[in-house]
């Protein structure tokens, strides 16, 4: 039953980073404007973390998908996690509005995630996030050092 | 329990690696893109595969410290959004393109306005979009100075600055 829930959480960590990862990946730029509306970052920097960002979803999803390197890869979805969590707690705290209301479609009501729900969804993902790494059990050669 | 969640030394080195593998991977993909943002050159992206040989630009954004270096130097703002809203205010100067209009009017701001002229565009501020789409088109226009004010009217609206109204 263990195992089942590992890899439940597992494949849902992978489906879930993956598909975030190719979204992002494939157009930086946007992506990149999305960071900017946190108001965080320099500007620059905004492009920085667009560049790599998704390649770190995209890697740790892979290794997660093939079950391998687990724990590593769970690490960093876990700080990635984090990092996001974090962003959307300052995003409600300064009550910044990222969603402009134009008439473009990006900005259309019912198209975009609000930042509560951006943080509950995050908050499973965390969740899932812990369960793997409890029910991981490390293949033999991962636990040299342990 | 605590021994439990604690990562392994091994654990940690591994995922360092991992976090600069993917790191590396992005930049080397994406150099072009962070070169141009550090140094302020507009945005250019490889040309994309239904189009070969296009080069397609982006405009680089402004924060509000650069803002106000660029408008002194007497570079020209461009109001991206709808004319009521620049109606009720705009920032000083600004001239009136809207994006869900701008196949009527660029006609009248090609005439106006020389594909020369240093242009800075803004909207709503972080967020929205139109500023930047409109920066797209522009340079696909062969506008060759165009830079997008990211945190637009609501930014400089905050700070208490001096605002226009009126219509375009």
């Amino acid at each position: 039953m263990k195992q089942v829930l590992y890899h439940l959480c597992r494949l849902l960590l992978a489906g879930v980073f993956l598909y975030a990862g190719f979204l992002k990946g494939r157009d930086p730029v946007a992506f990149a404007g999305s960071i900017a509306s946190y108001q965080i970052l320099p500007y620059a920097f905004n492009y920085l973390v667009a560049a790599t960002l998704p390649f770190v979803e995209l890697l740790g999803g892979t290794l997660l998908l093939l079950n391998r390197r687990v724990r590593p890869a769970l690490l960093v979805l876990f700080g990635l996690n984090s990092v996001f969590m974090l962003a959307l707690v300052s995003l409600l705290l300064r009550g910044l509005d990222v969603d402009c209301g134009c008439f473009h479609p990006a900005g259309e009501e019912g198209t975009g995630t609000s930042p509560q729900m951006a943080l509950l969804r995050d908050a499973g993902l965390m969740l899932a996030i812990v369960c793997a790494w409890i029910l991981h059990q490390p293949a033999a050669d991962e636990l040299l050092d342990d | 329990m605590n021994s439990l969640l604690r990562p392994s030394r091994r654990v940690l080195l591994e995922a360092l690696v991992l976090m600069l593998v993917a790191a590396a991977a992005g930049l080397s993909l994406n150099y072009a893109m962070v070169m141009n943002a550090f140094s302020g050159r507009n945005i250019v992206l490889a040309p994309q595969a239904t189009d070969p040989g296009a080069e397609q630009q982006f405009p680089l954004p402004v924060d509000y410290e650069e803002l106000e270096e660029l408008l002194a130097a007497g570079q020209l703002l461009v109001d991206a959004r709808d004319p009521h809203l620049y109606a009720d205010a705009h920032l000083p100067g600004a001239i009136s393109l809207p994006l869900g209009e701008v196949d009527l009017r660029l006609d009248a701001f090609s005439t106006r306005i020389s594909k020369e002229t240093p242009l800075i565009i803004y909207c709503n501020g972080f967020g929205c979009p139109d500023s930047f789409d409109l920066g797209v088109r522009l340079i696909a226009e062969s506008y060759r100075h165009v830079r997008v004010y990211e945190g637009g009217f609501p930014e400089w609206r905050d700070r208490g600055r001096l605002l226009e109204s009126g219509a375009p």
